[in-house]
C-alpha cells in the first residue's frame, strides 16, 4: 500500500514539476549548463590536471562551511568549534538545501503570536554569512504589502525550514525585486510542495521581472542583472552613458580579487573532508525519514 | 583631665616620625625606569648560526625531548605535596590567565535572543616564578601614594611555547630554571600570598567558572594616525554649499585674548589605538575543557583576532565572585564534561525552542 502509495506521489511530483516548467515557458538552460560543466571537465582530464575532488561540490550546497576569507578573521580553531556547533544544530532539525530564488516556508517561534508559532512563506532573495551567522532573507506580498524576513540560519527558534520550491534564478540576489511588480513576489501561503524526482539537477527559473518605474531603491541598470526583462524603457540616454563610464569590465580577469574572495582548494579539502561524513550521514537518515512521511499535506486555512 | 591630655599629647608626639623629610633641590627629579629584577631581554639579533645539518638535528631532538618532558610534566596540584589549607575569602585575590582573541560568534540565550560572544584561548599556561611581596619591589610611579596598604605578591605566568634558539640566553634562562622551555608571552599577575602557585603549575579555562565575571586587559587595535572624525568622533564640515579644503578638519580649537591658546587635552588629530584598555565585567557564558576555549559575552573586548589579553577576576564591586571559586586554580582532571555552559545559554545540541503559554 505504502509502496504504491510512494509511486503514485513520485508520479504526481514529476507531472507536476514538468507542468510548471510547460507553464513558464522554460528554456534548456540547465540541460546546457549541465553539458557545459561537464565538457568543461573533460577538457580539464585531457590537459592532465589534477582531478577535482568531488567533495567539494559541496560548496554549492553548504556555503556556510566555508569561513570568511579575509585573513583578519581567519582562525582554525574559532573555525572548527563553530563547525562543530553547526554540525550539532543539524543534528537538531533538517536544514535542507536551498538556493537564492527559491521558495521556503519558515515556522519560528514567536512569543507575540497566539500560537507562539509563525510561518512565513516567501522567495529567498539573499543568502550571506559563514558559520553560525549564516542567514537568508525571504520576501512575500502579504496584503499589497511587500514583507521581508531575515532569519538566521542556525536560529535555535527556528522548527521548520521547508522548501517548497527547489530552484535558482538567473542572478546571485534578487534585491530587485523591491521595485519589480508585486506579482513577482507573491506566493500564496498555502503553497503545495514541489517535489523533484531524485537525481535531477536544481533547474534555473529564467523568468525576467518586470520593473516599475522610477524612483528605484538602486541603480539597477549598472549591476549587470539578468533576470530584468523592461530596464531599458526607464533608462535615460544620461543613465546609459554613466553605466559605460562606471562598467568595470577587467574586474573578471584580476586573479587576485577572485583569489582573496575564494577559500583555497587545499583548505576547503581539509574542512569539506571534516565535515563531509556527519553531512553525508544527516543526509542520508534524513532522507529516510522524508520517505517515510506521507506527502498528503492538509491545507491550512488562512484569514 | 589635664594629665590625660598631656599623655595623649605625649604619645602622639612620640609617634612622629622622621622619615618622611621633604628635601628641596634645584634639580627635578624624573623616576628612572627600573625593569622587576627578573625581566630579561627577549628579543635576540637574528643572525646566520652557520650550524651543520647534523647539529641542527640534534638541536631539534633536543627540544623534542624537552617538550615531550613539559608535556609529560606533571602538576604539582595533583601530585599532593602542597597541601591548600587556606580557605577562599572575598578579600584574595587569585592569579588571572593569559588567552588569545580567536573571533566572534553568536549564541542564543534560553529564550532565543541571541547573543554574540568573543572566544579566547588559554594557550597553555604556566607558572613560572613567584616572588613573595617582601622581595617583590616595583617601581613606583608619581602617582601612587608612598605607602602600600596592601601587600601582593607577584606570579609570573608564560604562555604560548616557542624555539628557544629565537630568544636570547638570559630570556631562556628565566624558564631553564622550571624545567619549561621558554614561552612567547610573560606575563606578571599580582597575587595575595596565600593564593600563591608552585613553579610549573599548569593552568586551564577552568580557573574561571561559567556565569563568573571577568576583566580583561589588551592592547586595541592599532589605528595609527588619525583624523578628528575618527579618533574622536567629530561630525566634521559640510560637503558642499560653498565649504572648500574643510571637510574632515576640526575647526576652531579655543578661544582668543585670555585664553588664547590651545588649552591641554583638546581633542585633536593623532595616534589612535595600540594601548592598554581594561574591559571590565564580562559574563563567561561557556567554557570548553578540551580546547581551554572562553566564550564572553560582547564584542568589545580589545585588540584584533589573534591578540593577546589578560583575564582576572573582576573588581566590580557588584559582580564580584560570591561563592568560593577554584582556588588557588582548578587542577588537571580527566574526567571533566567537555562543555561548560551558563544557565541561560541553549546549548546547540538541545531540541529547538518552544515558548509555552506562560
Amino acid at each position: 500500500m505504502s509502496l504504491a502509495l510512494r509511486k503514485t506521489t513520485d508520479i504526481v511530483a514529476a507531472t507536476k514539476w514538468i507542468l510548471r516548467r510547460g507553464c513558464l515557458n522554460l528554456s534548456t538552460l540547465p540541460e546546457k549548463s549541465e553539458v557545459l560543466e561537464q565538457s568543461g571537465n573533460e577538457v580539464k582530464r585531457r590537459s592532465g590536471r589534477k582531478p577535482v575532488n568531488p567533495i567539494l561540490k559541496c560548496r554549492h550546497v553548504y556555503p556556510e562551511f566555508l569561513p570568511d576569507p579575509n585573513p583578519k578573521w581567519r582562525n582554525s580553531l574559532r573555525e572548527k568549534l563553530e563547525r562543530m556547533d553547526m554540525l550539532k544544530r543539524r543534528n537538531q532539525i533538517e536544514i535542507p538545501e536551498f538556493y537564492v530564488g527559491s521558495i521556503l516556508a519558515v515556522t519560528i517561534s514567536d512569543p507575540h503570536a497566539q500560537s507562539k508559532t509563525n510561518r512565513f512563506v516567501g522567495i529567498c532573495i539573499e543568502r550571506k554569512g559563514s558559520g553560525l551567522r549564516a542567514e537568508f532573507t525571504l520576501r512575500n506580498v502579504v496584503d499589497h504589502q511587500g514583507v521581508e524576513i531575515r532569519y538566521d540560519l542556525y536560529d535555535p527558534t527556528i522548527h521548520q525550514i521547508q522548501v517548497l520550491r527547489l530552484e535558482k534564478r538567473l542572478d546571485d540576489k534578487l534585491f530587485y525585486l523591491r521595485d519589480a511588480l508585486p506579482e513577482y513576489s507573491t506566493f500564496p501561503f498555502d503553497m503545495d510542495p514541489e517535489i523533484l524526482p531524485e537525481g535531477t539537477p536544481v533547474p534555473i527559473n529564467p523568468v525576467q521581472v518586470k520593473l516599475k518605474p522610477r524612483p528605484w531603491l538602486e541603480r539597477w541598470e549598472r549591476q549587470e542583472l539578468k533576470g530584468i526583462s523592461n530596464i531599458e524603457e526607464h533608462l535615460k540616454e544620461k543613465d546609459r552613458v554613466r553605466r559605460e563610464l562606471r562598467k568595470k569590465p577587467w574586474e573578471k580577469y584580476d586573479l587576485m580579487l577572485q583569489y582573496r574572495k575564494t577559500i583555497p582548494i587545499e583548505e576547503q579539502n581539509d574542512i569539506w573532508s571534516e565535515v563531509y561524513n556527519q553531512l553525508h550521514q544527516l543526509q542520508v537518515s534524513q532522507k529516510k525519514i522524508s520517505r517515510k512521511r506521507t506527502y498528503s499535506t492538509p491545507k491550512t486555512q488562512l484569514g | 583631665m589635664t594629665t590625660s591630655n598631656l599623655k595623649l599629647l605625649c604619645s602622639n608626639f612620640c609617634k612622629l616620625r622622621l622619615d618622611n623629610m621633604v628635601t628641596r633641590s634645584n634639580s627635578y627629579y624624573k623616576p628612572r625606569y627600573r625593569p622587576p629584577h627578573w625581566y630579561m631581554p627577549k628579543d635576540r639579533v637574528m643572525t646566520d648560526d652557520m650550524v651543520t645539518q647534523e647539529n641542527k638535528q640534534f638541536i631539534e631532538e633536543v627540544m623534542k625531548d624537552k617538550l615531550k618532558m613539559q608535556t609529560e610534566m606533571k602538576s604539582p596540584l595533583v601530585e599532593g605535596d602542597v597541601q591548600q589549607t587556606v580557605q577562599w575569602s572575598p578579600f584574595i585575590k587569585r592569579t588571572g590567565l593569559i588567552a588569545r582573541k580567536i573571533g566572534n560568534y553568536p549564541v542564543w540565550d534560553k529564550s532565543g535572543k541571541k547573543l554574540q560572544t568573543t572566544l579566547l584561548q588559554v594557550v597553555d599556561n604556566h607558572v613560572i616564578k613567584y616572588i613573595p611581596p617582601e622581595e617583590y619591589k616595583p617601581m613606583r610611579n608619581s602617582t601612587q601614594s608612598g605607602i602600600r596598604t596592601q601587600r601582593h605578591g607577584c606570579l609570573l605566568i608564560g604562555s604560548q611555547t616557542i624555539d628557544p634558539s629565537t630568544v636570547t640566553k638570559d630570556y631562556c634562562g628565566i624558564f631553564d630554571s622550571v624545567g619549561m622551555l621558554p614561552k612567547q608571552h610573560l606575563c606578571r599577575f599580582l597575587i595575595s600570598p596565600e593564593a600563591a602557585l608552585p613553579t610549573g603549575t599548569p593552568l586551564f579555562a577552568t580557573h574561571f567558572r561559567v556565569g563568573d565575571y571577568i576583566d580583561i586587559r589588551a592592547k586595541t587595535i592599532d589605528r595609527g594616525f588619525q583624523g578628528v572624525i575618527k579618533r574622536w568622533g567629530f561630525k566634521g564640515m559640510p560637503a558642499s554649499h560653498g565649504v572648500t579644503k574643510t571637510h574632515r578638519r576640526p575647526g576652531n580649537i579655543g578661544g582668543g585674548g585670555e585664553k588664547g591658546r590651545v588649552w591641554p587635552g583638546t581633542k585633536m588629530p593623532g595616534h589612535m589605538g595600540n594601548r592598554w584598555r581594561i574591559l571590565r565585567g564580562v559574563k563567561i557564558l561557556r567554557i570548553n575543557t578540551k580546547y581551554n576555549v572562553i566564550w564572553a559575552l560582547g564584542v568589545a573586548i580589545p585588540g584584533e583576532t589573534g591578540a593577546m589579553c589578560y583575564l582576572y577576576d573582576t573588581v566590580l564591586p557588584l559582580k564580584k565572585l560570591k561563592t568560593a571559586p577554584p582556588f588557588p586554580t582548578h587542577p588537571p582532571m580527566s574526567d571533566l564534561p567537555l562543555e561548560y555552559y551558563d544557565e541561560s545559554i541553549h546549548p546547540f545540541d538541545d531540541s529547538t525552542i518552544t515558548l509555552d503559554d506562560a
